[in-house]
C-alpha cells in the first residue's frame, strides 16, 4: 500500500487565539504542566497599526513535520526519526536528552519532557490517528472554528490536497529548507 | 395527601397555576407516576466501564457543549467533543478540554467541611456527612424559628441540571428569597428584548450577512454555535461591525470596530433608526402589519441625528449613516447582535429595547439570517406541592425593581436590603456553587452581608471565595462524577442533554440530589416528600411521552428534532406581547411610568485623573470559578489593569508596573499593561483573581479582583446589576 504523506492545512483567519488546541493537546499526549512544556500553541502576533485603526492576527503552530527535517539530521542517537507516513517523532528509550535537535528546530516545536527524560513533540496524535476509531489529532478535532484541516497529501481526494489546489497557501522560513509539512492558507 | 392538597400548596406554586383542582389532582399523584415508571436502573447503574467512552455534556460555562468522556483504567484520560452535537459545532473550547483537571484537582474539597476559626480564617475540621447535614439543618430551623422562613436566602449557580433540586429545596423550605445568576449577566437583554418580540430572540448568525455586536465579545466570551458561525468560511458575504471600548479577538476578527465610548451604545442604536426612518429604509407594509407604534418612534428619534450621535459615541456620523444603511440594505439577513451579558449600565433595559426596536424595524423577525424565535425539547416535569407556611413575607426585593424576576431577585437589591435588614432580617444563607464574593459587585458589602449571617452553608467542588467564608462546608460531585436529570437547551434549534457519570465520585463527594434528599429528611417529612424519588425514576419520568429521547441520549449524547431552524413558525401569530405584535411603543412600560420608548442618557463625564472601569470575559475562565485550573492557570497566571499608552503616558505610569486601582467601595492591586486595545478613558481587568481564599492554591495571591471595586448599581426596571459605572483612580503601589 502507498505510503501516506500526513499534513496539516491553516487557515489563520479563523483563529480566535481561544487555546482550545493547547489544551487539547497537553490531556491527550500527557504534556506535563508549566509553559516550557508544549506540543503546539497559538501565537498572537504583535498589534499593527496604531489607535484605533488596529490589526492582530493570531497564528496556531506546532511541529511542522518536514521533509527535510533538521532535528533528524542533528540527533546523535538516531533517536528522532520520520515514519513512512512522513511523522516526525522521537523514540523514548533512544533520547538521551542532549537538546541538540531543540536547538537545531527553526520553529522551537521542541521540548524536554523531564517525566519520560526524553524530548518530546507532536506526533500528529499518533495514537489517535492510527488508533481503532480513526480519530483526528486532538488539536484538529477540538478546535471550534476548524482553523486546522487533517489529511494525506499523496491522496488528491484528501481535504488537505484539495484545499491546497484550490488556495494559494505558505509554509513557515521557506529559507531553511526544511520543506515543512504546515501550509497555511493565505 | 389530602392534607397536604388542601392546606399545604405553596402559595407561588398556587399563583403560579390556572386551576388549583387541576394542579393538585395532577401533583398529588406524582410519586406513584415516578414509581411506576422506574425502570430496571438502567440509568442510575454506574459508570464507565473500567476503558470507555461516555457521552455527557460539559459543565465548565453556560454551554453546555457535548462531551465524550474517555476513560482508561478507571480514570478520565481525555475529553473529546461529541460530533453529533449539533448546536457546538462538535468543538470544545480550552475550558472544556481542562474539565480533566476539575477531576484530578488537588485543591478539591474531598469531604464535609465545619468552620473552626473565625470566618474567613480558613480553619475547618473534616465532619461525616451525617454530622455537617445535622448542623445545617438545625441551624435552618432555628433561623426559620427566629425569623420566618424568609430568613433564609438560597444562592444558586446555574446549569449543573442539579440547580432544580436546590431551588425545590428553597421552595419547598419556604424561602421566597432566590438568587441566581441572571441579575449578574442578561435579565435587561430578556426584559428589554421581550417588552418588544415576547421573548429573547436568537440571532441567526449562521445565516446573516451582516451583523453588528456591541460589547459582544464573542470570539472571547463563547457562545455555541454563536461564536462558531460567526467565523462563516470564506467563501461568506459577511460582514461584522463591532463596538467596544476595547480591542478584543473579536475587534480583530471584525471588519470594523469602533472603539465606542462606553455607555453611549444607545445614542449609536438610536442614531441608526434616525437614518432608517428618514431616509425610508424600512418596509412600510411590513411595519403597518407586524407591529405597533412605528407612528411614534418617528417623532421620538427626531433629534437622535448621526451628528449628535457622534459627540455621544466619538463614532464618525458619516459612519453611523454608513452602517445604518448597509444593515437595511443587507436586511432581513441583518441582525444588531444583543449579546448576553447585560450588566453594563442602569439604563441598560431601555439600550437593549433600542436595539431590539432597530431590529424589529428592518423586519428581521423570525427569518433566515434575522433574529429567531425560541423552540425547546418539550419533556414531563416533575411537579411537586411545597409545602404551605404561614407568616413568610414576600421577597426582601419585593417591589424594587419595575420587572423583578419572582425567583431569580436582583442580586444588587437582595445584597443592599439584607444588610439593611430592611424590611426584615436575613440571617441563613445556603449557597450552591455560586461563588458570590467573586460576582456580586461591591464585594465589601458582600461581606458585611455574609458577617451578619447567623450560619452559612455552601456547597461547591473547591474552596471558593464563598465556601471560605461558609460554616458549613459540602462537596459535590463534579459534572463528570454525576448522573444530572435531562435538561432542554432552547434555541431555533433546540437540543435535549444528559450527564453520564464517566467515573465513580471521588472521596465523599455527593451529588446535589442526595445533599438535597438527605437535607429534606432532616428538614421535615412535607419536604422530603417532594424528593422522594430516585435520579432513575426523574430521568424517566421526563421523558414519559418521549423515550425517544433517553435512547437518542444514551446511543449519541444529544436528541433533537430538527438540525436547521423552523424559519416563518410565528409568522402571522400572535407573539408573547400584549398587542400580540412586534411592540415598537410599549404600553406595558408606559403603564409602569417607564419611558415607552427608549430615551437616551448620557453617561457620567469622567473626570481628569479617572477612568471608567469596565469588565468582560475571556475565553479561558468561566466568571469567579475556573480560573485556579491547572490547565487555564497556565494559560492566563494573573490579571492585569489595562490602560491606553497615552493614559499611562499622561500619568507616568508605566507597562509592568505594579498599581493600586481605586473605587469607592474597594482599592486592587495588581500590575499594569500598557497597551493601545483600550480606549484612552477606560481600563480593565479580567475576572476571577483577587482571590480571598487561599484554599484556590494557584491563584490565590494573584492580581486584583473587579468585584472589589465595582459599586452595587442597576437597572431600575430588570434589577439587572450596572458594572461599568464605576469610576476608577489608578496610583503606583
Amino acid at each position: 500500500m502507498k505510503n501516506k504523506r500526513f499534513a496539516i492545512v491553516l487557515d489563520t483567519k479563523r483563529c480566535i487565539d481561544c487555546k482550545a488546541c493547547t489544551v487539547a493537546c497537553k490531556t491527550e499526549n500527557h504534556v506535563p504542566l508549566g509553559t516550557d512544556n508544549y506540543r503546539n500553541w497559538v501565537g498572537p502576533e504583535p498589534l499593527r497599526g496604531t489607535y484605533p485603526n488596529l490589526g492582530q492576527t493570531f497564528t496556531p503552530s506546532q511541529c511542522q513535520h518536514c521533509s527535510n527535517p533538521p532535528c533528524e539530521h542533528v540527533c546523535p542517537t538516531g533517536a528522532t526519526t520520520v515514519t513512512p507516513d512522513g511523522i516526525v517523532h522521537v523514540i523514548e528509550h533512544k533520547c538521551i536528552g542532549c537538546k541538540y535537535c531543540m536547538t537545531a528546530c527553526p520553529y522551537d516545536a521542541r521540548y524536554y519532557n523531564e517525566e519520560i527524560e526524553a524530548v518530546d513533540k507532536c506526533t500528529f496524535c499518533s495514537q489517535r490517528i492510527y488508533g481503532e476509531n480513526g480519530q483526528l489529532p486532538a488539536c484538529v478535532e477540538t478546535c471550534p472554528t476548524k482553523v486546522r484541516v487533517f489529511g494525506d497529501l499523496n491522496d488528491p481526494n484528501s481535504d488537505v490536497s484539495k484545499l491546497l489546489a484550490k488556495h494559494p497557501s505558505r509554509v513557515l522560513k521557506p529559507a531553511q529548507g526544511t520543506k515543512p509539512n504546515l501550509y497555511y492558507l493565505i | 395527601m389530602s392534607r397536604l392538597i388542601d392546606k399545604k400548596l405553596s402559595r407561588r406554586r398556587f399563583i403560579g397555576l390556572s386551576s388549583c383542582t387541576l394542579a393538585t389532582a395532577v401533583v398529588g399523584s406524582q410519586v406513584k407516576v415516578l414509581r411506576a415508571l422506574a425502570t430496571s436502573g438502567d440509568i442510575s447503574a454506574p459508570v464507565a466501564g473500567k476503558d470507555d467512552s461516555i457521552f455527557t455534556t460539559c459543565g465548565m460555562c453556560v454551554n453546555k457543549c457535548g462531551v465524550i468522556a474517555r476513560v482508561r483504567d478507571g480514570v478520565i484520560r481525555k475529553l473529546d467533543p461529541n460530533p453529533h452535537f449539533i448546536k457546538s459545532r462538535a468543538m470544545l473550547c480550552a475550558r472544556g478540554n481542562a474539565g480533566v483537571k476539575v477531576v484530578y484537582d488537588p485543591d478539591r474539597l474531598k469531604y464535609p467541611l465545619i468552620r473552626t476559626g473565625a470566618r474567613g480564617e480558613g480553619k475547618f475540621r473534616k465532619a461525616t456527612w451525617a454530622e455537617a447535614l445535622d448542623l445545617v439543618a438545625k441551624n435552618l430551623n432555628t433561623i426559620a424559628d427566629k425569623y420566618t422562613r424568609a430568613g433564609v436566602m438560597f444562592a444558586s449557580t446555574e446549569g449543573t441540571y442539579q440547580d432544580h433540586f436546590f431551588n425545590q429545596l428553597a421552595e419547598c423550605f419556604g424561602s421566597p428569597n432566590t438568587v441566581r445568576h441572571p441579575t449578574l449577566c442578561l435579565s435587561s437583554n430578556i426584559q428589554g428584548f421581550s417588552a418588544t418580540f415576547g421573548t429573547n430572540p436568537t440571532p441567526d448568525v449562521l445565516n446573516a450577512d451582516y451583523i453588528i455586536m456591541s460589547g459582544a465579545n464573542r470570539s472571547e466570551a463563547l457562545i455555541t454555535p454563536d461564536s462558531i458561525d460567526m467565523l462563516k468560511g470564506d467563501g461568506g458575504r459577511r460582514k461584522v461591525i463591532y463596538l467596544d471600548p476595547r480591542f478584543t479577538k473579536t475587534a480583530a476578527k471584525a471588519d470594523k470596530w469602533f472603539p465606542i465610548k462606553a455607555g453611549t451604545d444607545m445614542a449609536f442604536i438610536l442614531a441608526m433608526i434616525n437614518v432608517i426612518v428618514s431616509e425610508g429604509l424600512y418596509d412600510k407594509t411590513y411595519l403597518q402589519n407586524n407591529t405597533v407604534g412605528f407612528d411614534k418612534l418617528l417623532p421620538h428619534v427626531a433629534s437622535y441625528t448621526p451628528e449628535w450621535a457622534q459627540d455621544e459615541c466619538e463614532i464618525a456620523a458619516d459612519d453611523i449613516r454608513k452602517v445604518a444603511r448597509e444593515f437595511a440594505e443587507a436586511a432581513p439577513k441583518a441582525v444588531y447582535y444583543q449579546g448576553r451579558r447585560s450588566s453594563f449600565a442602569s439604563n441598560d433595559t431601555q439600550m437593549r429595547r433600542a436595539m431590539a426596536i432597530l431590529n424589529a424595524i428592518v423586519g428581521n423577525w423570525d427569518v433566515k439570517g434575522g433574529m429567531l424565535p425560541n423552540a425547546g425539547i418539550k419533556l414531563t416535569p416533575h411537579d411537586y406541592l411545597a409545602p404551605w407556611y404561614d407568616d413568610v413575607p414576600e421577597r426582601i426585593d419585593a417591589g424594587s425593581v419595575a420587572f423583578l424576576s419572582e425567583k431569580d431577585g436582583s442580586w444588587p437589591v437582595v445584597q443592599e436590603r439584607v444588610l439593611a435588614a430592611d424590611p426584615y432580617p436575613v440571617k441563613g444563607m445556603m449557597i450552591y456553587k455560586q461563588n458570590v464574593l467573586s460576582s456580586v459587585p461591591d464585594r465589601a458589602k458582600t461581606l458585611k452581608m455574609m458577617d451578619q449571617m447567623d450560619f452559612i452553608c455552601c456547597i461547591d467542588i473547591t474552596m471558593s471565595d464563598a465556601a471560605w467564608y461558609s460554616d458549613v462546608v459540602l462537596p459535590e460531585a463534579t459534572y463528570l462524577e454525576r448522573q444530572d436529570p435531562i435538561e432542554s437547551l432552547g434555541g431555533p434549534v433546540p437540543v435535549a442533554v444528559f450527564r453520564q457519570p464517566a467515573i465513580e465520585a471521588q472521596f465523599e463527594s455527593k451529588p446535589c440530589l442526595w445533599i438535597m434528599q438527605e437535607l429534606a429528611t432532616r428538614l421535615g417529612e412535607e419536604i422530603a416528600e417532594t424528593f422522594d424519588f430516585t435520579m432513575d425514576e426523574y430521568i424517566h419520568h421526563q421523558v414519559k411521552n418521549n423515550p425517544q429521547i433517553l435512547t437518542d441520549l444514551k446511543e449519541k449524547g444529544v436528541y433533537f428534532e430538527r438540525t436547521e431552524p423552523n424559519y416563518g413558525s410565528t409568522l402571522g401569530k400572535r407573539l408573547k406581547t400584549v398587542s400580540g405584535k412586534i411592540e415598537i411603543y410599549s404600553q406595558r412600560y408606559a403603564d409602569k411610568g417607564l419611558d415607552p420608548l427608549p430615551v437616551y442618557i448620557s453617561p457620567t463625564k469622567i473626570p481628569a485623573g479617572k477612568y471608567r472601569l469596565i469588565v468582560g470575559r475571556h475565553a479561558f475562565f468561566t466568571h469567579g470559578t475556573t480560573a485556579n485550573n491547572a490547565y487555564l492557570h497556565e494559560i492566563m497566571p494573573e490579571n492585569t489593569l489595562w490602560l491606553h499608552s497615552a493614559a499611562a503616558a499622561q500619568a507616568g505610569l508605566t507597562h509592568g508596573q505594579t498599581v493600586k486601582v481605586r473605587s469607592s467601595v474597594g482599592e486592587e492591586t495588581l500590575n499594569l499593561e500598557v497597551t493601545d486595545k483600550i480606549r484612552p478613558d477606560c481600563v480593565y481587568m479580567a475576572h476571577g483573581f483577587g482571590v480571598l481564599s487561599k484554599g484556590l492554591s494557584n491563584i490565590y495571591g494573584k492580581g486584583g479582583c473587579d468585584a472589589a471595586l465595582i459599586e452595587t448599581k442597576y437597572c431600575p426596571i430588570s434589577g439587572n446589576a450596572a458594572m461599568h459605572e464605576t469610576l476608577v483612580e489608578v496610583v503606583p503601589a
